[in-house]
């Protein structure tokens, strides 16, 4: 696909246009496609099939969508990411894998990183060739974000950054980092944070992959040994870190819920098949939980596109799709065993990788209970 | 994003329902009118504030019979305001039964059960048997025995009205039963906040502070797939109202459960509005399909037919 002359509008841009011309470009079965949709316990082979996916539809313009053309993008709102993602999950790709942070980071760094930086950045991550991380969470840090350690000391032509991040997901397999350190005070917690783009193959730089639980390595520990950072990466503004972070969390817990949740629906679907009629009202009460996702996100998407984040509510969105989540997989445990103790086949190792990362999902992005303060002071309206 | 106006909506309707009650509710809001414009999403809007109000003020109206009336106009011949159709509800003594909502105003009632063809009988010649239960509702039942005046509907224009009668109906209970749980929300807070122990507003602790997040969470999760109910309209994925109904009459039982719990023994006691709004959600759950019996059904559904209802894509679509 062209991108389109300056003066023609790109009838792509209307999401219907782009709905179904994109449909009909996945009913040609691309490779790259069928090799995404098929189920693999294998990590790192995942996160190359997802690799190779992402370059061909960024050629083919698909994933360029959605994202603004000063960053490489060819316009249009979240809601063209949205209808691209609906229609990968419905077409059999099995997870967005590292691409998530497409949607969690991505935006933020658009919105508040310097065009210069981030324009040439993004386009590399659309396609594929270069993947980000999110620095957050450290030993010290992780419910209390505003007590974060990582320094920042201002130097000649920038910020030399020192400390340990944990839990920094997809870090074994990134090239950047969004990391939030101190720049202020100790006391002065959430108001002396900056988040700088840090380029993980910097001198000083060291990423340990962590074995989960799950047998998957997505997770690492992160050290920053001395490392400078070039003023210019900075996003926001120098002690404006905490708003950039609101601004990831509101992607994180609020838009990322519709993402991902069309993966859940389309796993569950795949297994419906094999059910008994005793289980019936649990797999209607999941559709119930999937269908709570479906609207409380797809409210989000469209706070988004216009241009403002969806605050504390972000945290209902969370829950739903935690409690989804966990439903899905209660169910899929429940008519298959061999996810426990089961046959060697690397669709049920796939299947028991999901599993048992359902049972973690309440702690990632916030706690449950972090999430239930947020709702109990903000939504409910408690002191 | 509709947030203001169906706020709005709401206040004009719980100032009405607090106001005055029954049919002279409908009359204050000019509500019939609306539904000369349900094809319109800002009426419909409209129209289901009405229902949400009545949960919240624990008002009672026949507008469930007169709007799921509606479908059936054409298919009697008769005028909007001289028909209700009643709601079926089944009862493990004796199978479908009907229920009428409200003062049963009008000359006409349409009672077009499950099993059973369709049938149009005068109000003056059922009976009608309260059912005496807490909740402020006006319930009762349409027994049919010895009724001369039934005569059957053509069943291919039952056919074509039940469709949408059920689901106008059921969406109606959704939003009666959300704005119920909303009260019983509204009410827990109020005591959480003013009741202290160990020194403490009980507000303050956090196994209070959660149940409540989680109750304010069960009702967020009702409205955001009831608004997409009254903005799809028609174009709603299959069985939408049935998954709307279902998720209504879980969620609306639990958030009283956890309101139940922080209110505590006051909670328990007749003192307290909170069982009458317990309990209108528990008869809005048995209406038309309970939570349990419409999830075990879709759950059915799914796995036989593998049916995609494609509820996300829906959504996405409609805001295209």
């Amino acid at each position: 696909m062209l991108s389109p002359s300056p003066t023609a509008v790109d009838p792509l841009l209307d999401l219907s246009a782009y709905a179904t011309a994109f449909e009909a470009w996945l009913a040609t079965r691309p490779p790259v496609l069928r090799a995404a949709a098929t189920p693999t316990p294998d990590f790192a082979a995942r996160v190359d099939t997802m690799a190779a996916l992402m370059s061909a539809l960024f050629d083919g313009g698909w994933a360029r969508y959605g994202w603004p053309t000063t960053h490489g993008g060819l316009g249009g709102s979240i809601v063209h990411r949205a209808t691209m993602w609906e229609a990968l999950a419905r077409h059999g790709v099995r997870g967005m894998a590292l691409f998530e942070h497409l949607e969690i980071l991505a935006p933020a760094l658009v919105a508040l990183g310097r065009p210069e930086v981030v324009g040439p950045l993004l386009p590399r991550f659309l396609a594929g060739e270069q993947t980000w991380a999110q620095g957050f969470s450290e030993p010290e840090a992780g419910s209390d974000l505003a007590a974060l350690r990582t320094r920042a000391t201002a130097a000649d032509g920038g910020y030399v950054v020192s400390g340990r991040k944990i839990w920094t997901s997809w870090a074994a397999y990134a090239r950047w980092c969004l990391v939030l350190a101190r720049t202020g005070s100790t006391e002065s917690r959430h108001r002396g944070l900056t988040a700088f783009v840090v380029d993980l193959r910097d001198p000083g730089v060291e990423v340990r992959a962590i074995e989960q639980a799950n047998g998957t390595d997505e997770l690492s520990e992160v050290t920053f040994d001395d490392v400078f950072v070039p003023q210019e990466r900075i996003v926001g503004t120098v002690d404006g870190g905490w708003a950039v972070a609101m601004h990831i969390l509101s992607h994180e817990r609020g838009t990322f819920a519709w993402f991902r949740h069309l993966f859940l629906y389309q796993h569950l679907l795949e297994q419906v098949g094999d059910g008994d009629p005793s289980g019936d009202r649990d797999l209607g009460e999941v559709l119930l939980d999937l269908a709570a996702v479906s609207a409380t996100s797809v409210g989000g998407l469209h706070v988004h596109a216009a241009g403002a984040i969806l605050g504390p509510r972000a945290a209902i969105t969370k829950l739903l799709l935690c409690e989804a989540e966990q439903r899905s997989y209660d169910w899929i445990h429940r008519i298959d065993g061999d996810l426990a103790a089961g046959v060697q086949h690397p669709e049920v190792a796939a299947l028991r990788q999901e599993y048992v990362f359902s049972r973690i999902v309440t702690v990632y992005g916030g706690s449950q209970q972090m999430q239930l303060e947020t709702i109990a002071k903000h939504v409910v309206g408690l002191p | 994003v509709t947030g203001d106006r169906d706020d709005e909506f709401l206040a004009v309707a719980r100032e009405a329902v607090r106001a005055a009650r029954g049919d002279d509710v409908l009359t204050a809001l000019g509500w019939r009118d609306l539904l000369d414009d349900l094809h319109d999403p800002e009426t419909r809007a409209a129209t289901f504030a009405l229902f949400r109000a009545q949960g919240r003020e624990l008002g009672t109206s026949p507008a469930l019979g007169i709007l799921m009336a509606e479908p059936y106009l054409t298919a009697t011949g008769l005028t909007r305001g001289s028909v209700l159709a009643a709601a079926a509800r089944h009862s493990r003594r004796g199978g479908w039964r009907a229920l009428l909502v409200g003062d049963a105003c009008c000359e006409h009632v349409v009672v077009d059960l499950p099993e059973a063809p369709a049938l149009l009988v005068e109000t003056a010649d059922v009976e009608l048997v309260p059912i005496d239960v807490p909740g402020r509702v006006v319930l009762h039942e349409v027994v049919l025995d010895g009724c001369r005046s039934a005569r059957p509907i053509d069943e291919r224009a039952a056919r074509q009205a039940r469709p949408r009668s059920w689901a106008l109906g059921r969406t109606a209970c959704a939003f009666e039963i959300l704005g119920a749980a909303e009260g019983a929300v509204a009410l827990a807070r109020d005591h959480a906040v003013a009741r202290a122990q160990f020194g403490h507003p009980i507000a303050t602790f956090q196994a209070v502070r959660h149940l409540l997040a989680w109750a304010g969470t069960d009702c967020a999760a009702v409205q955001a797939v009831a608004e997409q109910a009254v903005a799809l309209d028609d174009a709603a994925p299959s069985r939408h109202d049935e998954i709307l109904k279902a998720l209504a009459g879980r969620n609306g039982r639990r958030a009283c459960e956890r309101t139940l719990q922080v209110l505590g023994g006051i909670g328990f006691t007749a003192e307290l509005d909170h069982h009458h709004l317990h309990s209108r959600i528990l008869a809005l759950d048995a209406l038309l399909g309970s939570a349990a019996s419409l999830a075990r059904d879709l759950g059915t559904s799914l796995r036989t037919e593998r049916r995609d209802p494609r509820i996300a894509e829906t959504y996405l679509g409609a805001h295209r």
